[in-house]
C-alpha cells in the first residue's frame, strides 16, 4: 500500500530523526520491559514463598469478647467461664484440621503433673529454706497434637535431640522431656516413668505410667535465681492431648479435652475466609474464638521483593505515561514540521485516515525495532537494577528486623510475650526471566504508546485544510 | 445523482468567497458573484492584477476550498456533494506556484505516489512517470534524485509531470511558467495546449504572462473579485 511505501521512504530519507525516535522508544520500552520483568520475577518469588511457608492461622479464646457477649457463666473467684457447649475442644479442632485449605495443624491442651519418685522436678537453683514450694511445685504439661508444629519447634528455639516427638498417630502413654529434666532424672528414650495427675485440690492425684518417647532441648535458660518449678523451662513436658487431659483437673468429654489455642497452617494466606466459614459451621463463635492469620513469615520472605515489584510497577506506569507524553510532543512537533507534506498529499486527494496511518506505521516501525533492541537490554537492566533495588529493600528489612528484635528483647525483659513465629530470611535473589507473556505485554504497551502518541496529536491532521497550508506556506 | 456528460466539465454559479478579517465580525470578499462555464478540450487563462483573487478562484475550482455562497459544479454535480477530497482525487489536479513536491521523495516517486493516490492503475505507472518526466526535460539521472537536489526549474517540471500523470479531467496550473526560462516555458505551454486539445482535458492556467494568455483558447479577466471575458 502506498502509505507503507511512503512511510518507509520517509523513515529512510530522514534517518537521523528515525534513529532519534527509535532511541527514545528503546529507552521507554527497555524501562517498561524491565519493570514487567521485575514484576513477574517478584510474582514468581511470591508464589514460591506461598508454597514454601504458607500461613499460620491461630484459633484462640478471647475472654474479653466472651465477657462482652454476656454468655459467660459466673465462675466465682476465677471470674467468667465459657458455656460448656461453646468451648473449644480437641474434637472440633480435629474436624477443622481436616479442611482442604489446611496443610497441617496442632493444638495445645494445657495441664499439669505432679512429681513421683522416678520423675523428680528439675531445679536449677534449690529453694531457699523458708520458701513455700507447694503452690508451684509441679510439671507444666502441654498436650500437643503435633509437636513439630508448635511455635518453639517451628522457630527452632526447641529441638528434638533424641527419640521421637509427638504426632497425630502417637499413643497416649508417652512423654517428651526437656534434656535438663531427663539428665536430672538420668532418663533416656524408652525408659518408663510415672507422673501423678494434678487434681488442683491439694490431693496427690492418680499415678500414671508413661514411656519417654523423646528428649528435646530448649534455648530458654533457667533462671539463675530460685523460681517455682512450674516456671522453669526444664519442667515443661509434652504429652499427647488425651494424656494431658487425663492428667488435668478437668475430665475430658466425648468431644475431647478443652484446648486454649489451635494453629492451622494454610496452603495460602488468602484461604483464611474459607477456614473461618468452616469454623463457624462447627459452632465456634467467631467473636469468642477469632481466627487470625499470622502471615508474618510470608511477609518477611516476600516483603522486600514486593516493595521492589511495587516500585517496578510504578516505574512502568510513570515511564509509560511519560513516554506517551514525550512521544506525543515529538509526533505533534513532527506533524507541524510536516504540514506542507500533509497539505500536498491532501491536495492530491489522499484520505486523511491514511495520512494518519502513514504516521502510525512510521512510529510503529520505530517501536518494533526498539522493542527488539529492548529485549536483551531490559534483561540486563532488570537484573542489575532489580538486584540493586532488592538489596536496598533487604537491607532495610534487616534493619527493621534488628530494631524489632531489640524491642522484643526489651518487651520480654518487661514480661511481655515473645513473638513465637519463626523468623524468615527475605528473598534476596531476583530470578529475571523473559517469557512470552512479558514480551506480549511490552509489545502491546510499546505499540499502545505508539498509537496514543500518534492519535492524540493526529486530530490536527483530520482538521487540516490543504488550501491554507499550500497557499500560506509553512 | 450521476454526472451529466452534457453539462460543463466545471461550472461556477454565482460564487462568492469571503474570508473573516482579524476581528471576525467583518469579512473581506475576494470573489463576487462569479459565474463561468469551463469546457473540456479547451485551455483557459485567468489573468488579473495581484490580489484580484486568482489563486482563490483556482482553489475553489480545484476543490481545495469551498465557496462562501453559490456553487461549483463538476459535470452538473455540486463539489460539496461529490466531496472535495474525492473531487481532487478523481477529477482535478493542480500545479502549484510553489511546486509543492514532497521533499524526501525522488522526482519519479513524487509522480508515481500521486498516481497511486489518484488511482491510476498499477501497471505502467513507472513507465508513464518516466515518459512524462522525459517529455518535460528531466534527464534520466535526475529522475531518481530527491526533490531538494533539483533546481527550481526542474522542480516546476516535476510538478507539472505529477499533475499530468494523474489522468484527471481538469488540470489547474498556478503560474506554471513563472520559474522557467523562455524555452522551457514555451515547451510547457505547448504541453498544456496538447493536454487540452489532444487529450480533451480542460486546462485552467492562472498567469501573468501575456504569452501564456495568448496561447490559451479563452482569457478570463479577474478584477476586484469579478470575472469577465475578454
Amino acid at each position: 500500500m502506498n502509505l507503507f511505501k511512503r512511510a518507509w521512504w520517509r523513515l529512510t530519507a530522514t534517518l537521523g530523526k528515525t534513529l532519534l525516535l527509535t532511541g527514545l522508544f528503546f529507552v521507554v520500552c527497555a524501562l517498561v520491559l524491565s519493570g514487567f520483568l521485575i514484576r513477574s520475577a517478584a510474582d514468581r518469588a511470591a508464589a514460591d514463598a506461598k508454597d514454601q511457608v504458607g500461613a499460620v492461622a491461630t484459633l484462640s479464646f478471647d475472654i474479653n469478647a466472651l465477657m462482652e457477649s454476656g454468655r459467660a457463666e459466673n465462675g466465682g473467684a476465677s471470674g467468667a467461664r465459657i458455656d460448656p457447649d461453646d468451648r473449644l475442644r480437641s474434637g472440633k479442632a480435629d474436624a477443622l484440621g481436616k479442611s482442604p485449605v489446611v496443610t497441617r495443624f496442632s493444638y495445645k491442651v494445657e495441664s499439669a503433673g505432679l512429681a513421683t519418685e522416678d520423675l523428680k522436678l528439675y531445679r536449677a537453683v534449690p529453694p531457699p529454706p523458708a520458701a513455700d514450694t507447694e503452690s508451684g511445685d509441679f510439671f507444666k504439661v502441654e498436650g500437643v497434637r503435633d509437636l513439630a508444629a508448635m511455635p518453639s519447634f517451628r522457630n527452632g528455639t526447641s529441638k528434638l535431640v533424641a527419640g521421637k516427638g509427638i504426632g497425630p498417630d502417637t499413643g497416649d502413654g508417652v512423654l517428651v522431656l526437656e534434656k535438663r529434666l531427663a539428665d536430672a532424672n538420668k532418663l533416656e528414650v524408652g525408659d518408663e516413668v510415672t507422673m501423678r495427675s494434678f487434681p488442683g485440690d491439694g490431693s496427690k492425684g492418680k499415678k500414671r505410667q508413661f514411656t519417654v518417647a523423646g528428649i528435646y532441648t530448649s534455648d530458654t535458660a533457667s533462671s539463675s535465681q530460685y523460681t517455682p518449678a512450674l516456671a522453669d523451662p526444664g519442667n515443661l513436658v509434652y504429652a499427647s492431648p488425651n494424656a494431658a487431659g487425663a492428667l488435668s483437673a478437668v475430665t475430658p468429654t466425648d468431644e475431647g479435652s478443652d484446648i486454649q489455642e489451635a494453629t492451622f497452617t494454610l496452603r495460602n494466606p488468602g484461604d483464611l475466609p474459607k477456614l473461618k466459614k468452616q469454623a463457624a459451621a462447627l459452632g465456634l463463635d467467631p467473636d469468642i474464638y477469632p481466627l487470625a492469620v499470622n502471615d508474618k513469615q510470608y511477609k518477611q520472605l516476600v516483603g522486600p521483593i514486593s516493595k521492589t515489584a511495587g516500585f517496578a510497577t510504578l516505574t512502568v506506569w510513570l515511564v509509560s505515561l511519560a513516554g506517551v507524553a514525550v512521544l506525543s510532543l515529538i509526533v505533534a512537533s513532527s506533524l507541524r514540521e510536516r504540514r506542507r507534506e500533509l497539505g500536498i498529499l491532501l491536495a492530491l486527494g489522499e484520505r486523511r485516515p491514511r495520512l494518519l496511518g502513514q504516521h502510525l506505521v512510521e512510529i510503529a516501525a520505530c517501536a518494533i525495532v526498539a522493542i527488539g533492541l529492548a529485549v536483551p537490554a531490559s534483561q540486563a537492566l532488570a537484573g542489575t537494577a532489580g538486584s540493586s533495588l532488592l538489596a536496598g529493600e533487604v537491607s532495610d528489612a534487616e534493619n527493621d528486623k534488628a530494631d524489632e528484635e531489640k524491642n522484643s528483647y526489651a518487651d520480654s525483659m518487661g514480661g511481655a510475650a515473645q513473638d513465637e513465629e519463626p523468623a524468615a530470611e527475605p528473598i534476596e535473589d531476583l530470578d529475571v526471566r523473559l517469557t512470552g507473556a512479558d514480551l506480549a505485554k511490552v509489545g502491546a504497551a510499546g505499540l499502545g504508546i505508539a498509537a496514543l502518541a500518534t492519535l492524540i496529536p493526529g486530530y490536527r491532521v483530520l482538521r487540516l485544510k490543504p488550501r491554507q497550508i499550500l497557499t500560506k506556506g509553512d | 445523482m450521476p454526472y451529466d456528460d452534457q453539462a460543463p466539465v466545471l461550472q461556477f454559479c454565482g460564487v462568492d468567497k469571503s474570508y473573516p478579517l482579524g476581528n471576525r465580525a467583518r469579512r473581506r470578499t475576494v470573489l463576487k458573484d462569479v459565474s463561468q462555464d469551463f469546457a473540456p478540450g479547451r485551455m483557459y487563462a485567468v489573468v488579473g492584477p495581484s490580489g484580484s483573487g486568482k489563486t482563490t478562484l483556482l482553489s475553489l475550482a480545484g476543490g481545495l476550498d469551498a465557496p462562501s455562497a453559490g456553487t461549483v459544479r463538476f459535470r452538473g454535480r455540486d463539489l460539496d456533494r461529490i466531496g472535495l477530497d474525492t473531487f481532487r482525487r478523481r477529477h482535478a489536479a493542480t500545479v502549484f506556484q510553489s511546486f509543492n513536491l514532497i521533499g524526501y521523495l525522488t522526482a519519479a516517486r513524487n509522480v508515481t505516489s500521486a498516481m497511486e493516490i489518484t488511482g491510476v492503475r498499477r501497471r505502467g505507472r513507472k513507465d508513464r512517470a518516466d515518459e512524462l518526466l522525459g517529455l518535460l526535460g528531466i534527464a534520466a539521472e535526475d529522475r531518481h534524485r530527491r526533490i531538494q537536489e533539483l533546481s527550481g526549474g526542474q522542480q516546476q517540471r516535476v510538478a507539472i509531470a505529477r499533475a499530468l500523470a494523474c489522468e484527471v479531467d481538469i488540470l489547474f496550473a498556478d503560474e506554471p511558467t513563472g520559474n522557467l526560462d523562455q524555452d522551457t516555458a514555451d515547451d510547457i505551454v505547448d504541453i498544456l495546449r496538447k493536454v487540452a486539445h489532444d487529450d480533451g482535458k480542460c486546462v485552467v492556467v492562472v498567469t501573468h504572462s501575456a504569452k501564456v494568455a495568448a496561447a490559451s483558447d479563452e482569457v478570463l479577466h479577474l478584477k476586484r473579485g469579478r470575472l469577465s471575458r475578454r
